[in-house]
C-alpha cells in the first residue's frame, strides 16, 4: 500500500493548480487508488479533458495520457475500451477526468456509456463553475452560487448527477468532497467496478468560487449535500453487466471472416434482344415491391450478360405515398446513369402515376416509348397512348409492378422470358414462387 | 462466353463496405443519415458477423470519437456521414489530425446547405472536407465514381490513413452511394493493405520523427511503449509547449508527411486526345457523365479530353497538368454552385481557360457538358 506523500503513479512535478484547488488532491487520490490496486502502469490510460483538469497529463509520467477535445473524452475512451476489451486483451483500465465543461458538453456521452455501461471510470471534478476561462456558471452551478456571470447568484438549480445516473441505469455512483479521506478508496472502488462508474467529487475552485462565495469546506459539504442529497456511494449495480460481455455472448469472437458461400458455377447467358439500352421508370405505392419487380428486371439483365444500374426513389416515410425505380440496361458499361429519355414507364398504381407526372417521365419519353398503365389508371392518359392492363385485378397488388415487368419483356422482346423466372428464383428469396406464379399469371405460357 | 456466377447488384455504399473488410477495418461506430445509412447497417451486420465491433452512438460526434479511441488503442475504425452529421465530427476529426491517428470518414454528400435534400445528390461538400482543419493542412480526400471506385478508394483510403497516421475522408455521393449496379466480386482488384508503421522500444519518442515528412512510428494504447497524445500544439514527446522551437517543428510535420507524398496519392482515370483542344475534368458522379459527353463530342468530330479525379486531395496537380498539356480550355463538371473544386484548379492552371458547368438538385446530363464545349 503506497499512502506516502508522493504515491506511485505520481511524478515529482508540482501541481500546477491554484493553492487549495481540490484537482491537486483528487490526482494524489487517484494515484494511491492505482497504486492500491497494484495496476501496472501500461494498463492504465488516463483520459483527461479541457480546462484546469487537462493539466492533470504530465503529473502521471508512466501511464499512457490521452488529452482530448472539450467534452469528449467520455466518448474518446469508451471507443478505446471497447476495442481493447473486445479486439484486444482486456487489461484496460482508463480513467477519464472531466470537469464541469466536461459534464456539461459531454453529458450525451456520459448518459450513453452509462447506458452501455462501458467499463471506465469518470472522475467529474465538480467546482460549481467553468474554471480556466474565469469562473463562469454552468450547469452544475448551485443555485444562489454567485459565478463571473451570476454576479446577484446563480438562479437555477444544480443539474443532479446521480439522478441522470438512475435514469441510464448506471452501474456505479459516489458523491464525494474533495477533502473526504475515504476518496482514495472510492476510486479504487470505481475503478474495479466492471462496467461505468461515475465519481462526482466536490471541490473548491480557489481562483473564482472562494472569492466571489464566503466559502469555506463546511459550506462545500452543505452545498454538496443541498435538496437532500447524500454523500458516498450512491449507486452500486453489480447485476448490469458491462457492454463488452453482452455484445461477446450476442457476436462470439470468430478469426476472420464467415466463410464464403461456395461460389455458384459460371452460367451460360440468357440470350437477349437488346440492340443498345433500356431506360425503364417503374412507378407504383410503397409496400407494393416495386423495388423488388426493379430488382427482378435488373438480375434478368445480369443473367442476360448486360449491363445494367438500379435506383430506387421513394418519401422519407419508406411506408407510404409512392415508390419509383429506375432501371437502364445496356450492351456497353453504362457511364451515365440517369434516364434523361425513358424507353418505357410501368405504373401500377395512382401514387405512381401522380409521382411520373412531376417527374415529367412521360413528356421525355422518346417516339418509340412504351408505357404499361394499370387499367385503373388508363383513363387519366391520353387514349390509344397506354398499354393498359389488369394488373392490380388479376394479380394482387404487390404483384402488378412484377406484372408490369413480365408484360414489358414480352412486350419489346429485350430478354429472354427465362431469364425473368431466373431472376426471380435469384432475388426472390422465401416469396420467389409467389413472383414466379405472378410472371406466369402476367404473361401465361411463355 | 459465360456469366460470372459472382456478378451481384451493389451499391457503392455496399463496396465501400467491402472495401473497408478488405482493409481490415475492425471497428464501425455510426449514427443513421440518408445517403449514408446503408454503410452503417451493413457495416453492423457483417462486423458483427465477424465478432468484430460494430457499435451505434448516440450522435455523430460520438461515433467519430469511438472510432479514434478505438484507433488510438490499434484497431482499423471507420464511420460514415452525410453533410449534417460530418459538420458536427469537424472538431474530433482536426483532433485525429494532430494526435496523427489513423481514422477513415465516408462522407456521402446530399443536397445542402443545412437539412436540404436527404435523398437527392450533390457534391457541394468538396471544400468543406478539405477546409474543415484549421491552419492549412492537407487532408486526403477520395472521391468514387462507381461501385468499384467505392471499394477501391475505400481501401486506399485506409491504406494512406495508416501509412501516415493521418484521418482521410472517402467522399461519395447519393448517386454513387445508393444506385446499384451489376459488380463482378469475384473480380475485385487485389490490392495491397498496408498497416501504420509500429514503434520499437529503441528511442521511442512519442513523436518520433527526425525528417518532417517522417511518420513517426505507432504506440497503442495499453502497451509497453507510453503514449502520450493530445490536441493541443505539443512537442516531440506530445507535451503541450508554447514558444518551442520543436512544437513548430511538429506542427509543420503534420503537413509535411501529407504533401511529400502528394504524387504517389495521385489517382485519375484518363480517356486522352493529344491534340485535344479541350479537357473537360470532372469527379465523383459527374465523372461518368462527363465522359459520356466526351464521346459524343468525339463522335461529332471534336478534339476533346476526358480526365477523372479519383484524388481531389493532395490536388493531383501533375496528374492534370500533364492531362491538360496544350489544351487551352478546361471544363470542370460538379453539382455546386460556383465551381467548388474549379477554384481549386484554377491556382494549378493559371493560363487555361476554366469554364464550369454546374448544377444544384439533380445529376449534371451528358448534353449540359457537350453545351458547354
Amino acid at each position: 500500500m503506497v499512502t506516502a506523500d508522493r504515491p506511485a503513479f505520481l511524478g515529482d512535478r508540482p501541481m500546477p493548480y491554484c493553492r487549495g484547488c481540490g484537482h491537486g488532491l483528487v490526482a494524489r487520490r487517484l494515484a494511491e487508488a492505482l497504486g492500491r490496486l497494484g495496476l501496472d502502469a501500461s494498463q492504465v490510460v488516463l483520459t483527461s479533458d479541457i480546462g484546469c483538469v487537462g493539466l492533470v497529463d504530465p503529473l502521471f509520467p508512466s501511464v499512457h495520457t490521452v488529452h482530448t477535445i472539450h467534452g469528449r473524452s467520455t466518448a474518446v475512451a469508451a471507443g478505446a475500451v471497447l476495442a481493447d476489451t473486445l479486439l484486444g486483451e482486456g487489461r484496460m483500465k482508463n480513467v477519464v477526468m472531466i470537469g464541469d465543461g466536461g459534464a456539461t458538453i459531454g453529458l450525451l456521452h456520459l448518459t450513453q456509456a452509462a447506458l452501455m455501461n462501458v467499463d471506465l471510470t469518470v472522475l467529474l471534478h465538480n467546482n460549481m463553475l467553468y474554471g480556466m476561462t474565469g469562473g463562469q456558471h454552468s450547469a452544475l452551478t448551485p443555485e444562489g452560487f454567485v459565478t463571473s456571470t451570476t454576479l446577484a447568484g446563480n438562479w437555477l438549480p444544480a443539474l443532479d448527477m446521480e439522478q441522470v445516473l438512475r435514469g441510464c441505469h448506471g452501474g456505479f455512483y459516489a458523491r464525494q468532497l474533495a477533502t473526504d479521506r475515504e476518496l482514495a478508496d472510492v476510486i479504487a472502488e470505481a475503478i474495479e467496478f466492471p462496467g461505468f462508474a461515475l465519481v462526482e467529487i466536490f471541490e473548491l475552485c480557489t481562483g473564482f468560487g472562494v472569492p466571489l462565495n464566503e466559502m469555506d469546506g463546511k459550506t462545500l459539504r452543505a452545498l454538496a449535500e443541498a435538496d437532500g442529497r447524500e454523500l458516498g456511494v450512491r449507486i452500486r449495480r453489480p447485476d448490469r453487466r458491462p457492454y463488452h460481455a453482452l455484445y461477446r455472448e450476442r457476436f462470439p469472437s470468430r478469426a476472420g471472416a464467415p466463410p464464403a458461400p461456395a461460389a455458384a458455377a459460371p452460367s451460360s447467358p440468357f440470350a437477349h434482344r437488346l440492340e443498345r439500352s433500356l431506360g425503364v421508370v417503374i412507378a407504383g405505392s410503397a409496400g407494393e415491391r416495386v423495388q423488388t419487380a426493379a430488382a427482378v428486371l435488373t438480375q434478368a439483365a445480369v443473367l442476360s450478360g448486360l449491363h445494367c444500374v438500379q435506383k430506387n426513389d421513394y418519401p422519407v416515410t419508406v411506408g407510404s405515398g409512392f415508390s419509383l425505380s429506375e432501371v437502364k440496361l445496356c450492351t456497353e458499361p453504362i457511364l451515365y446513369t440517369g434516364i434523361d429519355e425513358p424507353d418505357a414507364v410501368l405504373i401500377v398504381s395512382a401514387d405512381g402515376l401522380r409521382e411520373v407526372k412531376g417527374r415529367r417521365d412521360l413528356d421525355r419519353l422518346g417516339p418509340r416509348g412504351l408505357v404499361i398503365v394499370d387499367e385503373s389508371l388508363a383513363g387519366e392518359l391520353p387514349p390509344g397512348r397506354a398499354l393498359a392492363a389488369p394488373l392490380r385485378r388479376t394479380l394482387r397488388a404487390d404483384a402488378a409492378a412484377l406484372g408490369a415487368v413480365a408484360l414489358l419483356v414480352a412486350r419489346t422482346g429485350v430478354l429472354a422470358r427465362d431469364a425473368v423466372l431466373a431472376a426471380v428464383d435469384a432475388v426472390g428469396g422465401k416469396d420467389a414462387g409467389a413472383l414466379r406464379a405472378a410472371v406466369e399469371a402476367a404473361v401465361p405460357g411463355g | 462466353m459465360t456469366v460470372r456466377a459472382e456478378i451481384r447488384l451493389r451499391s457503392g455504399n455496399q463496396m465501400v463496405v467491402e472495401g473497408a473488410l478488405r482493409a481490415g477495418c475492425r471497428f464501425f461506430s455510426g449514427y443513421p443519415i440518408t445517403p449514408a445509412s446503408e454503410i452503417y447497417r451493413e457495416m453492423t451486420l457483417q462486423l458483427q458477423a465477424r465478432g468484430e465491433v460494430a457499435v451505434g452512438a448516440p450522435d455523430e460526434i460520438s461515433a467519430l470519437c469511438y472510432c479514434i479511441g478505438a484507433s488510438q488503442r490499434g484497431v482499423k475504425s471507420m464511420t460514415a456521414t452525410s453533410g449534417p452529421g460530418w459538420a458536427l465530427m469537424i472538431e474530433a476529426f482536426q483532433w485525429a489530425l494532430m494526435t496523427e491517428t489513423p481514422v477513415v470518414v465516408a462522407v456521402v454528400q446530399r443536397l445542402g446547405p443545412s437539412t436540404g435534400g436527404a435523398t437527392q445528390g450533390a457534391q457541394g461538400d468538396v471544400l468543406l472536407t478539405e477546409f474543415a482543419t484549421s491552419g492549412g493542412y492537407t487532408v486526403p480526400v477520395f472521391a468514387p465514381s462507381t461501385p468499384l471506385e467505392c471499394f477501391a478508394l475505400t481501401v486506399q483510403a485506409f491504406n494512406w490513413s495508416e501509412a501516415l497516421r493521418t484521418p482521410v475522408v472517402l467522399l461519395s455521393d447519393k448517386e454513387v452511394a445508393m444506385t446499384y449496379e451489376a459488380v463482378d466480386l469475384g473480380a475485385l482488384p487485389d490490392l495491397p493493405v498496408w498497416a501504420r508503421p509500429q514503434a520499437a522500444g529503441a528511442g521511442y519518442r512519442a513523436v518520433g520523427f527526425a525528417a518532417p515528412d517522417e511518420v513517426p512510428p505507432f504506440a497503442p494504447l495499453t502497451g509497453p511503449l507510453k503514449v502520450t497524445l493530445t490536441g493541443s500544439a505539443h512537442n516531440k514527446d506530445g507535451w503541450l509547449r508554447k514558444n518551442d522551437p520543436e512544437t513548430l517543428e511538429v506542427l509543420h510535420h503534420l503537413e509535411a508527411k501529407v504533401a511529400a507524398r502528394a504524387g504517389e496519392m495521385a489517382m485519375v482515370t484518363e480517356d486522352l486526345d493529344e491534340d485535344a483542344d479541350t479537357v473537360v475534368v470532372s469527379y465523383g458522379i459527374t465523372a461518368r457523365a462527363a465522359r459520356e459527353a466526351v464521346r459524343a463530342a468525339r463522335a461529332a468530330g471534336r478534339r476533346v479530353s476526358f480526365l477523372g479525379l479519383l484524388t481531389l486531395f493532395p490536388v493531383p496537380a501533375g496528374a492534370v497538368r500533364a492531362a491538360v498539356g496544350d489544351a487551352r480550355r478546361v471544363v470542370v463538371a460538379e453539382e455546386n454552385l460556383g465551381g467548388l473544386y474549379r477554384r481549386v484548379l484554377a491556382g494549378v492552371l493559371p493560363a487555361v481557360e476554366l469554364r464550369g458547368v454546374n448544377r444544384l438538385g439533380g445529376m449534371i446530363r451528358p448534353a449540359e457538358i457537350l453545351e458547354a464545349l
